[in-house]
């Protein structure tokens, strides 16, 4: 696949420095050849409340997730006054929630971070703008997610600083089906 | 910001309570499980005249697909309970608050002790409740009522288990609180909740108790975010003439577009005019902050303060 332009340049830079012209184009590319798994799926119908652990969601293309509150046509999430194809369904990686625990002593659980997809081996803030598989569907990550104050409220935790940069990611679904716990996670590279 | 959303319940139950009593059990649409309490926690609810009132939930925090309330109409109260009985039916909507507050149960501690006037039983009810599902027997709840006690049906259970000791004070001398409070134990916690007068008589018959140990059930407002500095201040809207009060430590209640609601994503920039605003933000830079301000996490540091709106 041929390197965007901006990334040929920077490679252009790196080849012009000695100490880095041990990196390949090549090289790089085997660096982003990631898999992850899908470890945990989350809905819930409405804002506020629980979200529910499910064993499979089916993605509707363009739409969201069947019985989710940011499913087009039910618009029930607290964010639902404020459309954005983004919200279709959101990931989060299992990794942050080690993270919380090791630098804030803080127990935050898979269903209280509130995306539908917790992710175990996936480089989630490096997807922005890229397309990618989850189980059968094919997601297009539009930005990465942010926390939201009201989270702090709904699970009583002080973790609206500490997920700053590591909220997870908002994507659409480019095509749909269903995804079940286990599901790999791959890139389209 | 955004006008304060709510959990959209509707009722599924209405039942008498005695002693003009209505028992109300709200259930989500889809009866989907509801945002979770502790024992003896409140919600708001937001009524449709506008008014928005606060009630203990006294059922089991683990019964988590329903909030159950019990409301006393007040025939001159301030028209919260009066709505409710008059005007509220099965099936209508209700939007509530997440639940609040709950009384504290430290499991280190032998022995509880709860004194409730009349309808000030209710969050007790839901404590009870809870201690007798983990297996904590080591309480004893004093009803103080005049004539037979509010929710008979739901105290006849505990009654029947010797956890409920009613002082029926049309049948019986008022009970003395100092009598049922005690002396000050190392390993107990008292609570109570009711009439003002009753609390007044709590607190000074629990003034030798630890603190700690002691707990009165206020239904207390939502925590404003915590800035000893802030100030109460006019906002001045340029563009519609409009002027806004807006209380310490309050966000300015404005129309726009908000989305982190923390200070961090810029959704909620606006230009403002005059004044000394205080930014608390961690999205703009200092040149930006000449002229912008984040209205979700914004103060002022002068009397006024002039937005571009
Ligand atoms: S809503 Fe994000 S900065 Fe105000």
């Amino acid at each position: 696949m041929p390197l965007r332009p901006k990334l040929a340049m920077l490679y252009e830079r790196e080849r012009n420095n000695a100490m880095l012209d041990i990196v390949t184009p090549e090289s790089d590319a085997a660096a982003s050849m990631w898999s992850g798994v899908v470890r945990h799926l989350h809905i819930t119908p409405r804002a506020f409340l629980p979200m529910r652990e499910m064993r499979e969601l089916t993605l509707v293309a363009g739409k969201g997730i069947e019985g989710d509150r940011y499913m087009v046509g039910r618009e029930e999430g607290f964010y639902s006054p404020k459309p954005e194809e983004g919200r279709q369904i959101t990931l989060f990686e299992f990794e942050t929630l080690i993270a919380l625990k090791r630098d804030h002593d803080i127990d935050l659980g898979v269903d209280e971070h509130r995306r539908n997809v917790t992710t175990v081996g996936v480089p989630l803030t490096h997807l922005v703008g890229k397309q990618f598989w989850l189980g059968e569907t094919l997601l297009e990550a539009t930005r990465l997610s942010i926390p939201c104050r009201h989270i702090e409220e709904i699970t009583g935790k002080s973790i609206f600083d500490p997920l700053i940069n590591r909220s997870g990611l908002n994507c659409k679904i480019l095509q749909g089906g269903i995804v079940r716990v286990g599901d790999v996670v791959r890139s389209m590279q | 910001m955004m006008a304060a959303m709510t959990v959209k319940t509707v009722v599924d139950d209405i039942a008498d309570g005695g002693a003009g009593i209505k028992v109300f059990t709200l259930v989500d649409p889809d009866r989907w499980e509801l945002p979770p309490f502790k024992p003896g926690a409140h919600i708001d609810v937001h009524l449709a005249n506008g008014l928005i009132r606060t009630y203990s939930l006294c059922n089991d925090p683990t019964d988590n697909k329903r909030y159950v309330l019990a409301v006393k109409r007040e025939a001159d109260g301030r028209g919260g309970s009066i709505y409710l009985h008059d005007e509220i039916k099965r099936g209508g909507v209700i939007g509530v608050s997440l639940p609040r507050g709950g009384v504290p149960l430290p499991s280190h501690l032998t022995g509880f002790a709860f004194i409730a006037g009349g309808i000030g039983v209710t969050p007790f009810l839901s404590v009870a409740a809870h201690l007798r599902r983990i297996g904590r027997n080591d309480f004893v709840l004093h009803v103080i009522s005049r004539g037979p006690p509010p929710l008979a049906d739901m105290l006849a259970p505990l009654l029947q288990s010797g956890h409920v000791v009613i002082h029926d004070t049309w049948a019986g001398p008022r009970p003395d609180i100092v009598q049922l409070v005690g002396r000050p134990l190392a390993d107990a916690l008292i609570a109570c909740c009711g009439p003002v007068s009753m609390i007044d008589a709590f607190e000074q018959a629990s003034c030798d108790w630890p603190a700690v140990h002691v707990h009165v059930e206020r239904f207390v407002a939502p925590p404003l975010p915590v800035d000893p500095q802030a100030r109460a201040y006019v906002l001045a809207l340029a563009r519609s003439g409009q002027e806004i009060a807006v209380a310490a430590g309050e966000s300015m209640l404005l129309d726009v577009p908000a989305s982190c609601c923390g200070g961090i994503c810029g959704a909620c920039k606006v230009e403002w005019l005059q004044g000394e605003p205080v930014h608390r933000d961690r999205a703009l830079s200092p040149a930006e902050r000449e002229r912008s301000l984040l209205v979700c996490v914004a103060g002022s540091a002068s009397e006024r303060l002039v937005l571009d709106l």
